[in-house]
């Protein structure tokens, strides 16, 4: 890979959370550090999300994991709730992982086992988590463990451990990427999966573990922002919505293919210190989503054809992958064109 | 492979297009009946009026989401679309109704405009559409913070309407998907939305415009979610811009119900019915059957998989 492919797609986010810093250093007059420090104490927690919701849209047209936020609200329950009972914080995250786990299972069924398009397998599997977040929520009176948010809070020279460590897992995710079969044959699958069939992908193992991480990484983020904030039914609401656009602002194509974790990073600075710029400006939150959506439809807008430089790519792979129903599709545009 | 497919494409075509439709038929059906045997009274007429009103402004939704997925695009921003609607009526159609009527056909305008950047700009819709959504909800709750405001007085009596004959529910039903299926299966508009869905190259050679193709699906589908923010304030009686959020999911699991495809190309007005009505009658059974209005996520969610799961098996027989 050259440099100039690589700088190309996660540029934008940097650059787009720098305009938001100097923005703010300019307004509040303060040291622009403490800024950072506390725009990187929040933003793990979507970069974990992005991670895994990023695996999803590299595997190909189509894919996305609409299930990220119930499993969030629900692994914030359980991961509370068994930490109360366990008294051991490494087994209540455990257990919040277990939690995105077997929602993934269900999505997975759905996708490999009915062949039910993701979006819907995804959300299928989050409408039944999200049922069970509102039973789980009733009467909870489990608290979170002060440890935990402690370590959560723990900023040694400004530096938050939790961006450490997500730093460290974004690593390790573009190191899976790039090293192992797994990630090599999942960007496989992205770019085409029919080639990727016949060249002897295991396909539909490849899908199944990208849903799980998917799955699993959401629901560690849960586990994490429950300890962090408190677990409550709307925790993981705005994380789908988040997560999509970080992935897909941070460079990472939409139709698949190519995946760019370093690019998380960048938009979800952009988005925390845009909402740390709205608070600052004192607007409500009326205003906050204006300006979120302005910002991101006019960062696409504006860099176009440059995220999806093979125009077309979409809708042709698209067919591709169901090439039953584009030809019965192609017959009855045909028939009534001809009548 | 693909020939053997195309050779048996009569009868499979045809199970294609409406064996989907079928089998959420037979589930809306089924919950029909679940709901009459709880409770006799629901097939009479102001029975079934009650119990599919609530269906109305979905169905409606599901048709301007299906028009999307008619040309290959996904709309993730239409729940906070119509919520924006109900927030209008709320607050400027009863003061001014000429500015209102205005702002409404302005929201039309911006579907089309939205719809004409993501072709210009070769932007994926879902992204597009995902950064939309966080602009109605802004201009929803720059309208109106808390849920409130009250309905235009024509539309308040359109939501109590009570006709003897028939249920009036199904009007708006009935009329919206006969004149979404004139639209799209009847008309050249249709046919070149439909194109641009299946394979847009063509119709670019066929001298067609792609552009005017995308704009149109998407002014109606904007036309359509107007008038599903419309049908919903007048049940509501008021505007709340996060009333209808839950849309943006159900509505495209209702076109996947309804026998419509994330590949675009294929347009199912009456499937779409259908599945709206099966996914927005959960509510009712639950609550005559007494079960805890948590769970009601939960059966819809089980409901979608049955359904695609019964779909799956039907096509396996019928092959």
């Amino acid at each position: 890979m050259t440099l100039r492919t690589l700088a190309r797609p996660w540029i934008w986010g940097f650059a787009a959370a720098a305009l938001v810093w100097v923005l703010i250093l300019a307004i509040s007059n303060q040291g622009g550090g403490q800024t950072v420090s506390l725009a990187l104490s929040l933003a793990p927690y979507l970069v974990i999300v992005g991670l895994g919701q990023m695996l999803v849209i590299t595997a190909g047209p189509g894919n996305i994991d609409v299930s990220v936020a119930p499993i969030i609200s629900l692994a914030g329950f359980v991961a509370v709730q068994v930490t109360a009972t366990t008294g051991s914080v490494p087994v209540g995250i455990l257990a919040g992982i277990g939690t995105g786990l077997a929602v993934a299972v269900v999505s997975v069924v759905a996708i490999l086992g009915l062949s039910v398009p993701p979006i819907i397998a995804t959300l299928a599997a989050g409408l039944i988590a999200s049922s069970l977040t509102l039973s789980l929520a009733d009467g909870f009176t489990a608290v979170p463990d002060d440890g935990l948010r402690r370590l959560l809070n723990l900023r040694p020279a400004g530096v938050p451990v939790l961006a450490v460590a997500v730093a460290a897992l974004t690593a390790l995710v573009v190191a899976l990427l790039r090293r192992t079969t797994y990630g090599r044959s999942l960007l496989a699958v992205g770019q085409s999966r029919p080639a990727a069939e016949r060249a002897g992908v295991p396909v539909a193992r490849v899908i199944a573990i990208t849903y799980l991480a998917s799955g699993a990484l959401a629901g560690l983020a849960g586990a994490l922002l429950a300890a962090y904030i408190a677990p409550s039914p709307d925790l993981g609401t705005r994380y789908l919505l988040d997560s999509v656009a970080v992935v897909v602002i941070g460079g990472t194509l939409i139709s698949g293919g190519r995946a760019v974790p370093v690019g998380i990073w960048g938009s979800a600075l952009f988005f925390i210190l845009l909402d740390g710029l709205v608070n600052l400006v004192g607007w409500n939150t009326a205003a906050q989503n204006l300006l979120k959506g302005g910002l991101v439809l006019f960062v696409l807008f504006l860099a176009g054809g440059g995220t999806l430089r093979n125009p077309g790519a979409t809708t042709r792979s698209r067919r591709r992958l169901r090439p039953a129903a584009a030809t019965t599709a192609g017959t009855s545009t045909g028939e009534n064109s001809n009548g | 492979m693909t020939n053997l497919v195309a050779s048996a494409l009569p009868s499979r075509a045809g199970w294609r297009r409406t064996g989907p439709a079928m089998v959420s038929a037979v589930a809306m059906v089924a919950m029909i009946a679940v709901c009459s045997s709880l409770q006799s009274e629901v097939l009479t007429v102001p029975g079934l009026a009650l119990v599919l009103s609530t269906t109305v402004p979905l169905v409606i939704a599901a048709q301007a989401q299906m028009v999307l997925m008619a040309v290959g695009d996904i709309d993730l921003g239409i729940g906070n679309f119509v919520g924006l609607v109900t927030v209008i009526t709320a607050t400027k159609l009863v003061s001014s109704p000429g500015t209102g009527a205005l702002l409404l056909l302005g929201l039309v305008a911006a579907y089309a405009v939205l719809g004409a950047l993501i072709h210009l700009r070769r932007v994926p819709s879902l992204i597009a559409t995902l950064g939309a959504s966080f602009v109605w909800l802004g201009l929803g709750l720059f309208l109106l913070p808390t849920p409130g405001g009250s309905t235009p007085e024509w539309l308040a009596s359109f939501g109590s309407w009570q006709p003897a004959g028939f249920p009036a529910p199904l009007l708006p039903i009935l009329a919206v998907a006969a004149l979404v299926w004139l639209l799209s299966a009847r008309s050249s508009v249709g046919v070149r939305v439909r194109a641009l869905g299946s394979n847009p190259v063509a119709l670019q050679r066929a001298g067609l415009r792609p552009l005017a193709a995308r704009v149109v699906a998407y002014a109606v589908a904007g036309g359509l979610g107007v008038l599903s923010g419309l049908v919903l304030a007048s049940q509501t009686g008021g505007g709340d811009v996060s009333s209808a959020s839950s849309y943006t999911l159900i509505t495209v699991a209702a076109v996947i119900l309804g026998g419509g495809s994330f590949a675009g190309g294929t347009a199912v007005p009456w499937g779409v019915a259908i599945g709206g009505i099966t996914l927005g009658l959960v509510s009712v059974v639950l609550s005559l059957l007494d079960v805890p209005s948590n769970m009601q996520s939960a059966v819809q969610g089980v409901i979608v998989l049955a359904v695609l799961a019964g779909r799956v098996v039907v096509g396996k027989v019928l092959r």
